[in-house]
């Protein structure tokens, strides 16, 4: 808990705002659902100086950072607003040098009408996850498998978030006598551009830390940055679609274009936008005695043009993870490999990034409230700017491995 | 055809019991599959109606399958401390149950015979049936995936049922003729497997995004 250690007064007031806000949303409406998290880490890691603090570490928590720190205390709150409307509003305090030590990840309203002839649309307008990983299932955004999400669903915790408007249209075909559920989805947002610059810049990593709305996140070698910003006036969008075996089988394909103007530049802030293009595609297999399967595939590119010239980031990552669930225990493993690439325009290396990593974890549900999670992660990598901004060898080995104990409580935790 | 064969259909003079086994294609029991029996010669009643009970516990309908004869009622209270709402868009039996705690709202009344599908508009993962019958006799097989019931003796259609039964109900219907024995027996064996089962176990909370 390093960065609640050194700032007692400052966290356990925010802490105490978190308990509060949530009792007192949680005693106006007596249907509201509500859900307090705090996750507590014991580390050690030889990694990198961490993201957050300038460094290009590509796991977490860097070498100077071992110890006992705080994963993540998380308050959330589904509050319904009249029959088919909810509010749904997501906050954590990470433990780190955020602007605030108290930061929204998701905030939005959601229509949910009753279904009609086996279809149902669903409208969310706000802050949110595009539903893009099958991986960050869980509450909260939170791999129910490992501690660290893969590189891929890293990244769209640290620079994507909709801001604005989805809808989905689902055919219930599990409710109607059929084997299959479809689901097409499509969405326009904003405050979006800045997203890719930090792909640009350290590459992929491999962490659980997702940016808040209003928060920051860091580069290597340069000052942290919000990477939800509107400067160009252009609304970006995503389609994607959404296939459902029963229970058992979940296929998701996505087109994300947050259409930003590379152009455009804004000269208060010092803020580019990024024209960040991507397909995503992903399957999750479950049986019925306890295995898991998952694998997501990535694959677009990130490119600015400021001042006439052009600079692109092409990247693709994947990984394959598979879980087996006996009873209160769980074992998963998965392999991440992924690359940015030197594009056109780029007269050096600048931002190139290759790399793979091996994540092994054990998880122990003791009950719905307490969990212990051992989890092992090893990332190699190599990138240019590791030499090239920072002044070191460009390759590395880095392993962090983690104890976290979780205590949950909730009208949902049961 | 669903079945393959009626395995054994023994007896058949003077008899009022009629018990019935149904299995899985390799062999094993299937439990929890509903029989329903309607007579084909002279009229016939539906079973008297009954007033059943379907909770809602751990994000979860309790039981998920229940089988009532026409015109019967059923509560659908919420144990969870978690609100749940209640849709049915099947054609036997549309109806909503707005977003609630406890034992909110009267029960329901099933007039039509046909299936109900429900679910919850709030927790994707809920779901239910409810067979709606008019049969004048019905059940459930037992973990042997046996049922037996008094009836009068004559001609009946035979139907079974299963939340995860592949095809159309009509695909699983015999004609049983119940004579002068004192017991018929008939063995229904699956000609396709079954759909997989729910996954148990499952936190509640891996389903929200």
């Amino acid at each position: 808990m390093g960065q609640l250690l050194k700032h007692p007064g400052k966290s356990s007031s925010a802490a105490r705002c978190l308990i509060a806000l949530c009792a007192a949303v949680a005693t106006a409406a007596h249907a509201a659902d509500w859900e307090l998290d705090v996750d507590a880490r014991l580390l050690t890691s030889d990694g990198g100086k961490s993201f957050l603090e300038a460094g290009l570490g590509t796991v977490r928590y860097g070498e100077d950072q071992s110890g006992l720190r705080l994963g993540r205390a998380r308050a959330a709150i589904s509050q319904p607003l009249g029959e088919v409307w909810t509010l749904r509003i997501d906050a954590s305090a990470w433990g780190d040098k955020d602007k605030s030590p108290v930061g929204v990840t998701e905030a939005y309203l959601q229509y949910r009408p009753y279904p009609f002839s086996g279809y149902r649309l669903r409208v969310k307008a706000g802050a949110f996850y595009a539903p893009i990983s099958l991986e960050n299932r869980a509450s909260g955004w939170e791999s129910p498998y490992t501690l660290s999400s893969s590189a891929i669903n890293t990244w769209l915790g640290e620079e994507l978030r909709t801001i604005g408007l989805e809808a989905q249209l689902d055919w219930l075909g599990t409710r109607t006598g059929h084997a299959f559920d479809l689901g097409l989805t499509g969405a326009v947002y904003g405050w979006n551009e800045p997203a890719g610059v930090v792909l640009a810049t350290d590459g992929f990593t491999l962490h659980d830390r997702q940016t808040p709305l209003f928060g920051r996140v860091g580069r290597g070698g340069y000052e942290p940055l919000e990477p939800f910003r509107q400067i160009d006036g252009r609304a970006g969008y995503y389609g994607g679609l959404e296939a459902r075996y029963l229970d058992r089988v979940v296929f998701r394909a996505l087109h994300y274009d947050n259409r930003a103007d590379p152009t455009a530049y804004d000269a208060v802030s010092r803020v580019i936008a990024w024209r960040t293009q991507f397909d995503s595609a992903g399957l999750r297999f479950e049986s019925g005695n306890g295995w898991t399967a998952v694998v997501q595939w990535l694959n677009g590119d990130t490119y600015i043009a400021p001042g006439g010239f052009q600079l692109e980031w092409p990247f693709n990552a994947r990984f394959a993870l598979l879980s087996k669930r006996v009873g209160r225990h769980m074992l998963s493993a998965r392999y991440d490999k992924f690359v940015v690439e030197r594009g056109k325009g780029n007269p050096e290396e600048d931002g190139a990034q290759t790399g793979h990593a091996w994540t092994a974890a054990y998880l122990f549900q003791l009950n719905p409230q307490w969990r212990f999670t051992l989890e092992w992660l090893r990332v190699v990598s190599n990138s240019y700017n590791r030499g090239e901004i920072l002044g070191t060898t460009g390759a590395a080995t880095e392993t962090q491995l983690q104890l976290a104990v979780r205590c949950a409580l909730g009208s949902s935790v049961q | 055809m669903g079945l393959v064969a009626a395995l054994s259909q023994a007896g058949a003079v003077f008899a009022a019991t009629i018990a019935i086994t149904v299995q899985e294609p390799g062999g094993h029991p299937l439990a929890g599959t509903v029989i329903t029996l309607h007579p084909l010669e002279g009229q016939s009643q539906p079973a008297p109606a009954v007033h059943a009970v379907m909770d809602q516990v751990s994000r979860a309908f309790e039981p998920d399958v229940l089988v009532i004869p026409v015109g019967s009622t059923v509560a659908f209270p919420n144990s969870d401390s978690v609100s749940h709402q209640i849709y049915s868009f099947s054609p036997t039996k549309r109806f909503q149950l707005p977003l609630y705690r406890g034992t909110a709202y009267p029960p329901v009344r099933f007039d039509q015979a046909g299936v109900v599908t429900l679910g919850c508009n709030i927790h994707d993962d809920m779901v239910a049936f409810l067979l709606v019958t008019d049969a004048p006799f019905y059940g459930r097989t037992d973990a042997t995936g046996s049922w037996s019931a008094e009836v009068p003796r004559g001609r009946y259609r035979v139907s079974i049922w299963h939340p995860r039964l592949r095809d159309e109900a009509v695909d699983f219907e015999r004609e049983l003729t119940i004579g002068d024995t004192d017991r018929a027996t008939l063995t229904l064996r699956l000609a396709k497997s079954l759909q997989p089962a729910r996954i148990e176990g499952r936190p509640h909370s891996w389903d929200s995004y």
